[in-house]
């Protein structure tokens, strides 16, 4: 494990550190899914778009966040480390899916990062004052959670069909 | 005083035409109907009198044709069920019960004891509507009009029962092919005792008032006399024979429904006068009046009143052909039926009493009668004109 | 006459002192009796407007019509019974006849309006005084115009087809088929439903007439695989049939083989009759299966010179190749099958596109070419250990079995899923244990609890007569394999619900509620896919997509212009809507082939 994995797992941290992470996860996970777009059969392209620009929209969420010059003082705050955070941060680390995955592949990898990031604000969101960060981070949780429910049922449907 | 045979005046010509001068001022041509207080229903009497005496008459139906058995002929078996009954409206019922049990007969179905019962009380519930109705006629005719009055009250109670039962007052559609539609509602026999009760006590007021009465009985005893050698010839039915002395009698002859398990005897009358078929129907009525305890008192409680039909949309028959016939308030009541196999009837034909008795027997009765005698004796005869113009 | 009549009728005097018997108020004092058949009322909730009020009213009073804000949907035709009390003679027949029980009579019978017209209203939508009347006739608990029970399909017990694949379902002798046409009220909701819109009522009317061959006539205007059909149909028909609403529905998928079954096929082919003389264009379809082999039919009668490339052997596709014997035998499918090959449709077996034969070329040699490759690739669970060689695919194991290809049958054997294909497999492998080694070790796992299983119920009924072991609620976990490699069985946990509150698929666990399912083999018949590889890169990157399928307009057409695609691969599975989907392409195609004519 690196020192800075180590150091993310202390106790204590700042918001300002959580959002960077945050802020890093939803960055990757873009660049990940818009590689991964050409790659894939074109028949299930329109699900890695649709993550990818998912993804897009957290991010710019969290980096309009970070150039408000009025949260300045909170993001100093220091929070308590929430459990899921090392699973969050795991998430990160970029899998190979292979050389052409299908959607299963793809739909899997999705829900594991999805349920991590759930997880992760819905921690975040409990464990902040009530104010525009803890109001992101519930926002962020229940999008995620939409999300991970869509993507759900669009494994179920495509994997778990029955096949009538 | 015209002393001769009157049966041979006015004298006829070879041909058969009356041998009088129409114009010479001694006839008159009336018309009795189809608008008149003494005509029974849409009917009407073409007379010819001399003076009050009726020389020649002939009845003019058509008034009320409204082609049921034709209208059969492109109706499914079920689809006749509801307009059989508009065949004769006084007494419905018969058209249900002849309809349907000649269908079950050619369709080869048994149909379950209860409905045997509840259409055996359903019939006799309408003969008692019947000869009420019939009582205020005849009254009526003479001019009595308190007894019409009394009978259409308890006539109203008589509906009263079958609009429990049935749902309906006049047309009440409820013997189906099949069987019946239902069961009696709960508390019905004592409900019908009481109506039986008050029908008696009516018919005691109208024994009193009627028939012990100086004016009916001067009006009615030896008037319109029926000479047992027509009953054949004209096919005289029911009352109208029975008080001829003949105790014909389908509802014994021929038995149908549940009458071999009831108690009764032909009612009969011997002087076959207006006064005496008068009298036997006001007989025959309390006859209805027992049976319908009877009925009451034995019929099953409980059990399946309709047996299993094909689907009725597309219902065929074999071929085949029967005629189904009952005992209804004016004597035989008859339906001839023919099946080709397809879903419609081939052929219909409903016999309907009055056609023989109100057309041809009138026509030879009325020959001499005194005019203000014509009414009575045209309800004497139970007419209903709907059954003769099917 | 005496003295007494005289005084008698004097008597009638005492009535002077009796209290009037009329009723004095009797619009409010006069209520009609219980059973009293007065205005109809009509429950909007049931009714289906399947209008068989309409065709009993023998006055004509009844009319069928829309009515706004009821929309016809599947098993409703949206219209609703307008009665015309100028006519109604009262006799309740259309309360006795009512599919539903919806329309019943109030036993209010006093109206008064002083405009004729408003005594023809539609009862339920028309809101009226009475709609809330306790009292009034209802209909005899029994349903008596009309026999609600389904006619009883012989089958085979399961002592006598557990050891074969013999088929199950016998069929209607003559006798039978016409009770069951018999209960059909002809109301045609089925032919809505039905995605072939097939003549449905029309031919249950020939099975009452005994006129097969106007059967098999009707048959053939709308389905070309009606022994197919007739068996494995998924009758949605049913599902909308007016029947069902107070008894079973009528067994229109048994009445369709019933008459398909009475009719020699040499006289099947004479009744259609010859073909349209030849257009001089050409058609390819790739897959023999029922969407394709439709498009072949209609397109070969049309006058196309048809051919088509089946990769398999035999022709039916997943009809053939999915479902086993004893649910569709294939002589059933042979005889559908030469019906077609008999109106000139080339079927070139073994023939694999993308293989022996590409696209490119396909592309180049016709006019316009079908795309009608079914979903034959089985998806996995890829859970641990499920890439070992005894975890197998159900589509794979059918399609050995029925192309005759010899099968290391295990002794003891998980299925994971609970479809019809879970259960075709379970029972094709049960059978083939019990000719192997006398005995059946077949166990079946599914997410869901048996109330929401896939699969059809009757399937699930003879899957459990015939001894497989189903087990609803396990989610798999783990194939255990041993230290050996060998594989042992199948770890599943207990599901506590698949769905959340919002009927999504939410999976959740019990990993306390652990078992192991013993098996030598694991087959996976969880879903399918279409195995689009035979379109190559370049064909695949033109090609626009919709979701994972191939993009479509409503007739059928790919984006490129000379390829259409139709059935299981772009519409999912379903024989009847293959079927449907072969009609619409054809449609499509032949209008593209035909010079139109130049519009002013």
């Amino acid at each position: 494990m690196s020192e800075a994995s180590i150091q993310r797992l202390q106790s204590k941290t700042t918001l300002k550190e959580i959002l960077e992470v945050a802020t890093e996860f939803e960055r990757t996970a873009r660049d990940f899914y818009t590689d991964l777009i050409p790659k894939v059969h074109k028949s299930i392209r329109y699900l890695v778009e649709e993550l990818a620009t998912e993804e897009q929209e957290h991010y710019d969420l969290f980096t309009q966040m970070a150039a408000r010059d009025d949260l300045e003082q909170q993001l100093k705050v220091e929070v308590e480390r929430p459990t899921s955070d090392h699973k969050f941060s795991d998430c990160i680390h970029l899998p190979d899916l292979g050389e052409q995955p299908d959607d299963q592949a793809v739909l899997q990898y999705a829900l594991r990062r999805e349920h991590a990031a759930m997880e992760q604000y819905h921690a975040l969101a409990q464990g902040t004052e009530a104010g525009p960060i803890h109001d992101l981070f519930l926002y962020l949780a229940n999008e995620e959670t939409k999300h991970k429910n869509e993507l759900e049922k669009l494994y179920y449907a495509t994997v778990h069909s029955g096949g009538v | 005083m015209f002393e001769l045979d009157r049966s041979q005046y006015p004298q006829k010509k070879a041909d058969g035409t009356l041998d009088i001068d129409l114009t010479s001022g001694k006839y008159l041509k009336l018309w009795q109907g189809p608008q008149h207080p003494g005509i029974t229903g849409n009917m009407a009497i073409e007379l010819t009198v001399c003076g009050d005496e009726v020389v020649d008459a002939t009845t003019h139906v058509g008034y009320l044709h409204r082609g049921f058995e034709k209208l059969m002929e492109r109706r499914t078996f079920m689809q006749c069920f509801p307009i059989v009954c508009r065949i004769c409206v006084p007494e419905p019922d018969f058209n249900e019960y002849c309809y349907a049990a000649a269908v079950e007969e050619l369709a080869g179905l048994e149909i379950p004891e209860l409905a045997h019962w509840i259409r055996t009380l359903i019939l006799e519930m309408g003969r008692v509507n019947s000869y009420l109705m019939y009582l205020g006629g005849q009254a009526g005719a003479f001019g009595q009009g308190v007894i019409g009055q009394w009978t259409t009250y308890v006539r109203d109670l008589m509906l009263d029962r079958f609009e429990e039962l049935t749902g309906a007052r006049i047309y009440h559609m409820f013997i189906i092919p099949g069987g019946v539609r239902d069961n009696l509602p709960d508390g019905f026999a004592g409900r019908m005792e009481e109506t039986l009760r008050e029908i008696e006590s009516v018919l005691a007021d109208v024994d009193r008032v009627m028939f012990h009465n100086a004016v009916f009985k001067k009006r009615a005893v030896g008037v319109g006399v029926i000479d047992t050698a027509w009953l054949d010839s004209y096919g005289i039915t029911g009352p109208n024979a029975r008080a001829a002395g003949v105790a014909k009698d389908v509802r014994k002859d021929q038995p149908y429904l549940v009458y071999p398990e009831l108690e009764f005897e032909a009612v009969t009358g011997k002087d076959s006068d207006i006064y005496t078929r008068a009298d036997v129907r006001r007989r025959d009525l309390l006859l209805s009046l027992d049976l319908i305890r009877q009925i009451l008192s034995r019929l099953p409680k409980t059990g399946a009143v309709m047996t299993k039909l094909p689907n009725v949309l597309h219902w065929k028959i074999p071929r085949g052909e029967t005629y189904v016939r009952g005992e209804c308030s004016r004597g035989e009541y008859g339906y001839y039926l023919v099946t080709d196999g397809s879903g419609y009837p081939r052929r219909v034909n409903v016999r309907g009493p009055s056609y023989t008795h109100s057309i041809a027997l009138f026509e030879r009765m009325v020959i001499n009668a005194n005019i203000s005698d014509v009414a009575a004796l045209l309800v004497s005869l139970h007419t209903y004109p709907p059954e003769i113009e099917r | 006459m005496s003295i007494s009549d005289v005084l008698s009728p004097f008597t009638a005097w005492k009535n002077l002192f009796r209290d009037p018997v009329t009723i004095k108020d009797p619009l409010n004092e006069r209520p009609g009796a219980a059973r009293y058949r007065g205005f109809h009322k009509n429950d909007m909730d049931k009714c289906i407007g399947c209008g068989t009020c309409e065709t009993i009213c023998q006055n004509g009073a009844i009319d069928m019509l829309p009515v706004e804000g009821i929309p016809a949907v599947q098993g409703d035709s949206g219209l609703r019974p307008r009665i015309d009390y100028g006519r109604c003679c009262w006799c309740a027949l259309c309360v006795d006849v009512c599919m539903t029980g919806s329309l019943t009579m109030s036993n209010e019978y006093k109206w008064v309006e002083s405009d004729p017209d408003l005594f023809r209203f539609t009862p339920g939508v028309d809101k009226k005084y009475w709609d809330n009347a306790e009292l009034g006739y209802q209909r005899h608990d029994e349903k008596h115009l009309m026999p609600v029970a389904r006619e009883e399909m012989p089958e085979l017990h399961p002592e006598a087809r557990l050891d074969s694949f013999v088929e199950i379902v016998q069929g209607y002798n003559i006798e039978q088929a016409k009770l069951e046409a018999d209960r059909c009220v002809s109301c045609g909701l089925c032919i809505a439903t039905c995605p072939a819109h097939m003549a449905i009522p029309d031919y249950i009317k020939a099975v009452r007439d005994g006129d097969y061959e106007r059967g098999v006539q009707l048959l053939y205007e709308t389905n070309p695989f009606s022994q197919v059909c007739g068996r494995v149909c998924t009758h949605c028909c049913e599902d909308s049939c007016a029947a069902r609403h107070e008894g079973d529905p009528i067994a229109i998928r048994w009445l369709k083989r019933h008459i398909i079954d009475q009719v020699p096929q040499e006289k099947v082919i004479e009744l259609i009759g010859k073909p349209a003389a030849p257009t001089g264009k050409k058609v390819a379809i790739i897959g023999a299966g029922p969407a394709g082999l439709t498009a072949a039919f209609d397109l070969a009668r049309l006058g196309h010179a048809v051919t088509v490339y089946e990769a398999q052997a035999a022709g039916g596709g997943m009809t053939r190749y999915g479902i086993p014997e004893y649910r569709l035998p294939y002589n059933a499918l042979d005889r559908d099958i030469a019906v077609i090959t008999a109106m000139g449709v080339e079927i070139k077996y073994n023939q694999r596109v993308g293989t022996d034969i590409t696209m490119q070329q396909l592309e180049a040699d016709y006019d316009a070419v079908v795309l009608a490759i079914g979903l034959h690739q089985g998806r996995s669970t890829r859970i641990p250990g499920s890439d070992h060689p005894q975890v197998r695919k159900a589509v794979d194991l059918l399609r050995q079995i029925t192309a005759g290809e010899t099968i290391d049958v295990p002794k003891s054997m998980v299925v994971i899923g609970g479809g019809n294909v879970a259960m075709d497999i379970a029972r094709s492998m049960a059978r083939l244990q019990l000719q192997h080694y006398g005995e059946i070790r077949v166990t079946l796992t599914a997410l869901e609890d048996k109330a929401h299983f896939l699969a059809d119920p009757v399937e699930i009924k003879e899957s459990l007569e015939e001894q497989i072991n189903i087990l609803d609620s396990r989610g798999p976990q783990a194939c255990v394999i041993d230290d050996n490699g060998k594989l042992l069985g199948l770890k599943t946990w207990k599901v506590l619900s698949i769905f959340d509150a919002e009927r999504r698929f939410a999976p959740k666990y019990d990993p306390a509620d652990e078992q192991i399912h013993e098996g030598e083999m694991i087959v996976e018949a969880i879903g399918q896919m279409a195995d689009v590889s035979l379109l190559g890169d370049a064909l695949t990157e033109k090609l626009e997509w919709n979701r994972g399928r191939i993009q479509i307009d409503p007739n059928g057409r790919t984006s490129e212009n000379w390829l259409w695609s139709a059935g299981d691969c772009v519409k999912g599975p379903d024989v009847i809507n293959a079927v449907a989907d072969g009609h619409r392409v054809a449609t499509s195609i032949h209008r593209a082939l035909t010079p139109q004519e130049a519009t002013a």
